[in-house]
């Protein structure tokens, strides 16, 4: 009995707050919730309205390019540091203090940060592009440069996550595989390709999963940095529910929108963790 | 000898490759933070110099004074400090407990079911909840109020701490309360007893990091509060930027009183932060 009743504060606490709001969303995803009046049953029409909704389709489509480019730039950047610095040197302490400081800056104050250095006034980012290129860029009122502006944040951000969490996984791999296919006389590139890899996969998989679902349902950086715009052209996911439940007041469309970024989260991550187990058995 | 050479030839390339990287790597994360600070120090004439001026020409505070007297930013800060100080010390307490159960009687398939839904909720987009505890603490007239916050909060820490302080209980061995519990002592004094005091540097690591989490957090800040009554420090300072869209000197102070406490914070206990910030998923 006491095992149960000392979990029991923690099992009230997510049903209060986990449990009972997620049946609500799904209970509110089936409604309308007209100003003045109670809400009102509406069955699926949400759900039918959302198929048909090129808005949504599009904020999906910027969630997943910011989500995809941001995660596979980062790795790629993380990977290669991790490997260049994976023996121990003297400067090791320093470089780990250093980049854990973006990672604990709030996600609002990166969001100032940045529009510090990408304003037209006097940022330094622009100022910088327009000494070189002769050309007042302002990125963050471009529909193209937008998004990309958005992703170096990110980058810059969250690259030494994938480096911290890869070069764990690096430092902690066994030593005698690496020294026996030293001895015989196997490249660089093949251990890397054929030893390293292999057994960091696990480490991989799990700093991708975490960094993707994290990117996913980005919030902070985009509200402060172009609220969505210019137009619809950095409307994330998570910014336009925001939007249509917050300032637009239709909380029931709102509901079905989060439910179907949910499933999708869901299902991405159990396909990862799936395709993960499967392969390591 | 010529292969010799050739080999420490090698090395110093692959020396000053790394040096390089090492500086650049630097900078690139270092000149934005110092970015935020300079400007933070700067008059509002200066701000728009051009070029921009790599130090403060006349250093002065004046952007943090007019952010306390006439922003109000003082209130914000208080209010970040009684709700996440409140939410980091419930969800301590209250998931310690489910911890140590988990972690002590954690072998039977119930206990199993529970520790995946222990940590299921970590998984949800906060987006897919935010709706309905609107709506829900709307009704209980708990919007723009503490408690709402501390509540939600907490709910949100628990996940970690359990996963956290689970992992922690379990690094001490079980001899040491079954020899207390021979002698008489019940569970929860053997709880209170030994397994507390054993596990402070866990209990240490796990508050830091869910402190972070919850001083940062903005999203449901946002949503659930909204006037210096209530309302938490990102939510305070990202509400200057649509009021003065050219302050940059004061958008940037507010940066700095939101970021350098934390980051000062976390630079001495960064050891226990790399921990939770990768969930375990190295050691």
């Amino acid at each position: 009995m006491l095992p149960l009743l000392l979990i029991a504060p923690t099992a009230i606490f997510a049903l209060a707050v986990t449990v009972l709001p997620l049946g609500y969303t799904v209970l509110a995803s089936l409604q309308e919730f007209p100003l003045v009046r109670p809400p009102a049953f509406v069955g699926l029409q949400n759900y039918q309205n959302l198929l048909h909704d090129a808005n949504f389709r599009g904020s999906l489509g910027t969630t997943l390019l910011f989500t995809v480019s941001a995660t596979g730039i980062e790795f790629v950047l993380g990977l290669v540091l991790a490997l260049l610095l994976k023996e121990e040197f003297s400067l090791q302490g320093i470089i780990r203090s250093t980049l854990i400081i973006p990672m604990v800056i709030a996600p609002v104050v990166v969001g100032i940060i940045w529009r510090l250095l990408y304003n037209t006034d006097a940022g330094l980012f622009s100022f910088v592009i327009q000494s070189l290129f002769g050309t007042n860029l302002s990125v963050l009122s471009s529909t193209t440069l937008a998004l990309p502006a958005l992703i170096l944040v990110d980058i810059w951000e969250w690259t030494p996550f994938m480096f911290l969490i890869l070069l764990a996984g690096i430092q902690s791999l066994p030593q005698e595989p690496f020294e026996a296919a030293r001895v015989d006389g196997a490249s660089p590139w093949n251990i890397f390709l054929h030893l390293t890899l292999p057994m960091l996969r696990p480490v991989i998989a799990v700093a991708l999963l975490i960094r993707a679902l994290d990117a996913f349902t980005v919030f902070d950086q985009v509200f402060v940095l172009t609220q969505g715009g210019p137009g619809t052209a950095t409307e994330v996911a998570t910014l336009m529910i925001y939007k249509t439940a917050f300032r637009f007041s239709q909380f029931g469309y709102a509901a079905s929108m989060a439910i179907f970024l949910l499933v999708l989260v869901a299902g991405f991550s159990a396909g990862v963790t799936r395709a993960f187990k499967e392969r390591s058995v | 000898m010529s292969r010799w050479v050739s080999n420490t030839t090698k090395k110093r390339f692959w020396f000053l490759t790394r040096l390089t990287l090492l500086l650049l790597a630097l900078i690139i994360t270092l000149l934005p933070v110092y970015w935020l600070v300079n400007t933070s120090l700067k008059s509002p004439v200066e701000v728009f110099a051009s070029p921009p001026t790599l130090f403060p020409q006349n250093p002065m505070l004046g952007n943090y004074v007019s952010l306390f007297y006439r922003r109000r930013l003082g209130d914000y800060l208080l209010n970040s400090l009684i709700i996440v100080g409140t939410a980091v010390l419930l969800s301590l307490s209250v998931g310690s407990l489910a911890a140590y159960s988990l972690a002590r009687f954690g072998k039977s398939r119930l206990q199993q079911k529970i520790n995946f839904w222990v940590l299921a909720p970590r998984m949800i987009p906060p987006v897919a909840l935010v709706v309905p505890l609107f709506l829900i603490l709307q009704r209980l007239g708990l919007i723009n109020k503490h408690l709402g916050l501390i509540l939600v909060y907490t709910a949100f820490n628990l996940p970690f701490v359990v996963w956290m302080m689970r992992s922690f209980f379990q690094e001490i061995p079980v001899d040491l309360e079954e020899a207390a519990m021979v002698d008489g002592a019940s569970r929860l004094r053997s709880f209170k007893d030994i397994a507390l005091p054993l596990a402070a540097p866990g209990l240490a690591a796990t508050s830091i990091f869910s402190l972070i989490i919850t001083y940062n957090e903005f999203f449901f800040a946002l949503i659930l509060t909204s006037t210096p009554a209530a309302a938490t420090l990102p939510v305070g300072t990202a509400a200057l930027i649509g009021k003065t869209q050219t302050l940059y000197g004061e958008m940037a102070a507010a940066g700095v009183v939101a970021a350098v406490p934390l980051v000062i914070f976390a630079l001495l206990v960064q050891r226990h932060l790399v921990r939770g910030l990768t969930m375990g998923a190295v050691k």
